[in-house]
């Protein structure tokens, strides 16, 4: 099988992850732009940071055959800090439009606060004037309330349901968010968000339509291979693949394909058949393939 | 108007469709009244919404057309995308202004990898080019080979801007990176002691590391490396990869050894050598020649 990994901070990764999510079928990935793990304190910082996000980073994927989009943004923790946030918003038009950014995010709430907020509509302003899709980060606390208000500002402003990705996702958000008409993404993520085993019981229950399963890995203890292992637990316990495909590669195209950004053909002959060909070979039809054998805990 | 400017207007009035000539036209008269840094950058940026994605695919006329605007331009390798970003650059009333490597600065400062490539592609192209030698030493500094090639292959600018350490660090860079050392514009022109004893010294590390050495590494000594260079490569020429004695065949003709090629042992088997002995015999050991190696490269 073929994956999409449409949330994953590649940046923070080994390449021996890159080499294992290769392996694993994974074909392409969207790495929106964070918070490095602790405040930068200057807009210096976030231009480069920005920039290796369009360079070197795509760069890195392409050796190893994956095609790596990126989403541009002001994440939540970092739009408390006033005046730094809004020397971000001024440089952030600098690199929205690059070729291959495919949205704008994450941004989003983390402490629901008025700082936060401000960020959050400056930037979804951005995304209509330019017709772009956003992708929203949900907070880690009161995460029911601030997709709520995520959700209704969206509204409020006239955003395309149909052009919002809700992010981090649980059992307790998906009904508000598939209501909205949102697509809704989970993250697969040891102890914090989604497990596989989780995942494929929503999917069990609500059918794939617009939901869409991402591992958000990064710098934290997380798995980049967790798109493939939820797949696998999926088929395992009797998912029909077209759902399977659904959740882990084709809506997650649909949604950030919007952007006109993401040469879909050139994604379907990618060089990473090859691999697509080894992971159904060893793994996914005999159950061997040793990298992605445990669902992801939690 | 520079010749190269006529040149790329031809072969795009031969790609673009309909609506990307126009916004190409629109943008490069926009341009042409003086656009700052910042919204030249941007406008570099909107380039990749326009133009069709993919290779240029130069004729062969239009490759020779090339050549005579520009002496050492080869757009081979170069995509639409590529040529337009050139384009809209050399549309800019300022180039031959004391201003001008500031504003074009700006837009390095922000670009993505894409971008990159061709503003390092256009160096070759401006009027006074030892304005941008710190910039392009910073293109061949980059670990991204795309690049790297970018600054160092298919143009003129590094061998008529470049000083000698430059120069040098370029060409083993060549090497260390495997970009392709044969299209390295006047190369064989700006041979000297100093890199062979430079390529010699690597060949000697990559030995004693028990690793191959690379056939561009030969490429080069030249005639510079006196009783030295003729050792290293007799001990290729004793290798037991065919292609390394290939390679040795040839730098032995270039290091005008022709004794030795004659006394090239009567049972090689291999016919790749064997004609390699005959070309170099012949003379035809032209940095040109090594363009054989590029494919096979492991």
């Amino acid at each position: 099988m073929r994956f999409f990994d449409p949330h994953i901070h590649m940046s923070s990764r080994t390449t021996d992850d890159y080499q294992a999510m290769a392996d694993a079928g994974i074909r392409a990935v969207i790495e929106p732009a964070f918070w490095l793990g602790q405040p930068r304190t200057h807009v210096g910082s976030f231009v480069d940071y920005f920039s290796s996000l369009v360079g070197w980073e795509r760069f890195r994927a392409s050796q190893f055959g994956i095609a790596h989009y990126c989403a541009m943004g002001l994440n939540a923790k970092e739009a408390n800090n006033d005046s730094l946030a809004r020397e971000v918003l001024e440089v952030l038009p600098r690199f929205a439009f690059k070729e291959g950014v495919v949205a704008i995010g994450e941004i989003g709430f983390d402490e629901i606060t008025p700082a936060e907020e401000r960020a959050y509509c400056a930037q979804v302003q951005i995304a209509l004037e330019n017709d772009m899709v956003i992708m929203v980060h949900s907070p880690h606390r009161d995460k029911k309330r601030g997709i709520l208000r995520s959700l209704e500002i969206a509204k409020e402003m006239n955003v395309p349901m149909a052009k919002l990705i809700m992010d981090h996702n649980n059992e307790e958000t998906i009904d508000d968010v598939l209501d909205s008409g949102a697509w809704a993404a989970f993250s697969i993520y040891p102890h914090t968000k989604m497990g596989s085993d989780r995942m494929v019981d929503l999917v069990l229950e609500y059918g794939a339509e617009r939901l869409i399963v991402d591992s958000s890995a990064d710098w934290g203890v997380s798995d980049p291979l967790s798109v493939p292992r939820t797949a696998r637990r999926m088929l395992e316990r009797g998912v029909p693949a077209e759902a399977v495909e659904l959740c882990t590669w084709k809506n997650a195209l649909d949604a950030y394909a919007q952007s006109g950004q993401i040469d879909v053909e050139a994604l379907e002959r990618s060089p990473v058949i090859d691999q697509r060909a080894l992971f159904e070979d060893n793994s996914v039809l005999r159950g061997q393939e040793p990298r992605i054998d445990d669902p992801v805990p939690n | 108007m520079l010749a190269t400017q006529t040149c790329l207007d031809d072969f795009l009035e031969r790609r673009m469709p309909d609506a990307g000539a126009g916004w190409l036209e629109k943008t490069v008269a926009e341009i042409g009244t003086g656009a700052s840094g910042q919204r030249l950058a941007a406008l570099l940026s909107m380039a990749s919404r326009h133009a069709p994605r993919g290779p240029l695919g130069p004729s062969a006329a239009e490759r020779d057309e090339a050549g005579r605007a520009l002496a050492g331009w080869d757009p081979e390798r170069w995509t639409t995308l590529d040529a337009v970003r050139v384009r809209m650059v050399l549309a800019h009333p300022a180039i031959h202004e004391a201003v001008f490597p500031d504003l074009l600065e700006e837009c390095f400062r922000y670009a993505d990898v894409g971008e990159l490539v061709a503003l390092y592609r256009c160096l070759g192209h401006l009027p006074d080019g030892r304005r941008f030698v710190w910039r392009a030493g910073e293109g061949c500094r980059t670990n991204m080979r795309s690049v790297f090639e970018a600054t160092a292959c298919d143009t003129p600018y590094p061998v008529s801007n470049f000083d000698d350490d430059a120069w040098h660090q370029l060409v083993i860079k060549a090497v260390f990176i495997e970009a392709p050392l044969w299209r390295v514009y006047g190369l064989d022109g700006r041979l000297s002691a100093e890199l062979a004893r430079m390529a010699l010294d690597l060949a000697d590390e990559r030995r004693s590391a028990g690793r191959r050495i690379p056939p561009d590494l030969l490429l080069c000594i030249g005639s510079h490396g006196s009783e030295r260079a003729l050792q290293a490569l007799a001990i290729e020429a004793a290798s037991n990869d065919a292609c390394a004695r290939r390679a040795a065949a040839l730098a032995l003709g270039r290091a005008g050894a022709t004794d030795r090629l004659r006394a090239w042992p009567q049972e090689e088997s291999d016919v790749a050598v064997r004609a390699a002995v005959k070309d170099a015999l012949d003379g035809r050991c032209d940095q040109i020649a090594f363009a054989v190696f590029e494919a096979g490269r492991d």
